[in-house]
């Protein structure tokens, strides 16, 4: 063979090859996306198959888990129960590999207690790294949070604020977040200082889109619940539409639900949305 | 002494001087490479992520350089006979036995500290770029795991001398020695999960491959006792204790592993 014909070979084999790879790319896409959910190996087969190298193979797990629901987002798709039981296992799996390893914790937080409706299985994860990081008031701060806004249960919740408070580098207001938790309780305005903390926290340029959407709506439904109150001061009863707040001028304009929701009224005054904050699944949501 | 001294030296250049050794470099500058690439993937813990690849990386090569440039710097003298002209040198069989395993055990010194350099410059450059990223990090916690990858490859080495002393191929001694690393570096985690009150409640193993696994554990190394990567990715405490134990316990396994591999290698007969 001349050198001529060789590189002639190599370059028509070269040529087939992109057209080639670029139908098996698009098949692998294919295939990746309609897979209903990985299967994650338990971490006391994992710890072992790793052979020695647990920190980099929580790494790896951690980075296909959160590669799995950005493709899932980026797809538009939903994500099923099982997805969201693959996101769940891929957690723990990395958080018992791998204790100390913060992001996971704040994978939980982001994704699990928001998205996925499982606030108490966020929890159960970020109580173990309450256990191994007992320094960092980020995660007991999460925890109640999770408490508070997902549960309802206030007494708990500023319990565990409490704790954060303490812990070295929290912000000063935690410890009056906990006071005003433990009296006041299911308040708007409570959720709202929560949430800007969470937003401040946020380094993932989704959640942080997620919560903002979320503060958002909150800062509607805290400005109508003032309005609810200037109306019940000055007409001694509730409105019974929201449009009276309009016509009667205690506010200048129903502020939009950014999900798409109509306002209206509890029993107990407070405001809730027919959206409930949702763009797909979550369960429980302040006011139900 | 004089004599494992200069047969050490020999197959120190020996071994820096086999090509294999740029292919392992550039591997590793692969993979501390792709550390800066991945790091930017995660939204906090770049300090642990940067630790876990390095050492990784680290590892990686230490296990290339030993059983692609270690063992062959041991085996080739037996396969290719040249080791009758060694040993009608006035040189004893123990001396060759000490004098390969410290030369082999310096090469690898030399290998991973040029590549815990590499490791140390890309973890600068992602310190510089992440500040704030790299809050658990210390630097004594990181080169004392470093030096714990080497002790692993220097109890690694000493188990390559064992086995070289007894296969008659350096294949059968690659398999024996790879096969005793895997067992090494995995069995705390089979022992502690058959410990684990789940296993104990499902009767996963019987209870005689139980008591074989306890030989095993006695007999084979523990190397996950040399394992300091989470420490070091977390700064977490490591005491004086710690580290002078792990050390007996590697320095045991290599006389004892050394002594036997000298004494089958002086009955051995090369023809």
């Amino acid at each position: 063979m001349t050198l001529r014909s060789g590189l002639l070979m190599i370059g028509l084999l070269l040529a087939l090859l992109y057209p080639l790879s670029q139908s098996i790319w698009g098949e692998r896409y294919r295939i990746q996306s309609g897979t209903p959910a990985g299967y994650v190996i338990p971490s006391q087969y994992s710890r072992v198959l790793s052979l020695g190298n647990r920190g980099l193979l929580s790494d790896l797990l951690f980075l296909k888990a959160v590669s799995f629901f950005g493709g899932r987002s980026i797809a538009g798709q939903k994500m099923t129960a099982e997805d969201w039981n693959y996101l769940v296992t891929s957690i723990e799996v990395i958080t018992d590999l791998d204790p100390y390893f913060l992001d996971p914790y704040f994978l939980a937080e982001g994704l699990l207690a928001w998205d996925a409706g499982l606030p108490l299985k966020a929890n159960e994860i970020l109580d173990k790294g309450i256990e191994h990081r007992p320094d960092d008031w980020r995660l007991p701060f999460f925890v109640g949070f999770n408490l508070f806004y997902f549960v309802q249960d206030y007494p708990a919740a500023a319990d565990y604020i409490m704790r954060a408070a303490q812990l070295p580098g929290s912000p000063d207001y935690l410890q009056t977040l906990a006071a005003r938790l433990a009296y006041y309780g299911g308040k708007s305005m409570t959720a709202l200082l929560f949430l800007r903390e969470m937003i401040e926290e946020a380094d993932d340029p989704l959640l942080r889109k997620r919560l903002a959407k979320r503060l958002l709506a909150l800062e509607g439904a805290v400005k109508i619940e003032a309005a609810v109150a200037k109306y019940i001061e000055a007409e001694g009863q509730s409105p019974k539409t929201m449009a009276a707040l309009v016509d009667k001028g205690y506010i200048d304009a129903l502020p939009e639900d950014p999900y798409g929701g109509k306002w209206g009224l509890l029993q107990n005054g407070r405001v809730f949305s027919t959206s409930k904050f949702a763009d797909h699944v979550i369960e429980s949501e302040p006011g139900n | 002494m004089r004599n494992s001294v200069a047969l050490a030296k020999i197959t120190f250049l020996e071994g820096i001087r086999n090509r294999s050794l740029f292919g392992i470099a550039l591997f590793s500058l692969f993979i501390l490479g792709l550390n800066i690439a991945i790091a930017g993937f995660f939204m906090r813990d770049i300090g642990k992520v940067s630790v876990d690849m390095n050492m990784s990386a680290l590892t990686f090569a230490g296990i290339l350089l030993i059983f692609f440039v270690g063992l062959n710097l041991i085996t080739k003298d037996i396969d290719k006979k040249t080791i009758q002209l060694v040993l009608s040198k006035p040189i004893s069989r123990f001396e060759y036995i000490f004098g390969k395993y410290i030369g082999i055990v310096f090469f690898t010194l030399f290998s991973l500290t040029l590549l815990l350099a590499m490791s140390c410059v890309t973890l600068v450059v992602l310190m510089h770029f992440n500040a704030d990223y790299f809050f658990d990090f210390s630097w004594i916690n990181y080169f004392l795991a470093a030096f714990f990858v080497f002790v692993k490859f220097a109890l690694l080495t000493a188990i390559v001398i064992f086995f070289s002393s007894i296969a008659t191929s350096a294949f059968v001694a690659l398999i024996c020695s790879l096969s005793v690393y895997i067992v090494g570096v995995t069995i705390e985690d089979v022992i502690f999960y058959l410990r684990s009150e789940i296993a104990i409640q499902e009767k996963v193993v019987s209870a005689s491959l139980e008591r074989f696994l306890d030989v095993i554990a006695y007999l084979i190394p523990n190397f996950s006792v040399f394992d300091l990567t989470m420490e070091a990715a977390h700064g977490l405490l490591i005491t004086p204790d710690r580290v002078l134990w792990s050390l007996l316990y590697a320095s045991v396994y290599i006389a004892l592993l050394l002594l036997a591999a000298a004494v089958i290698f002086a009955r051995r007969e090369f023809f």
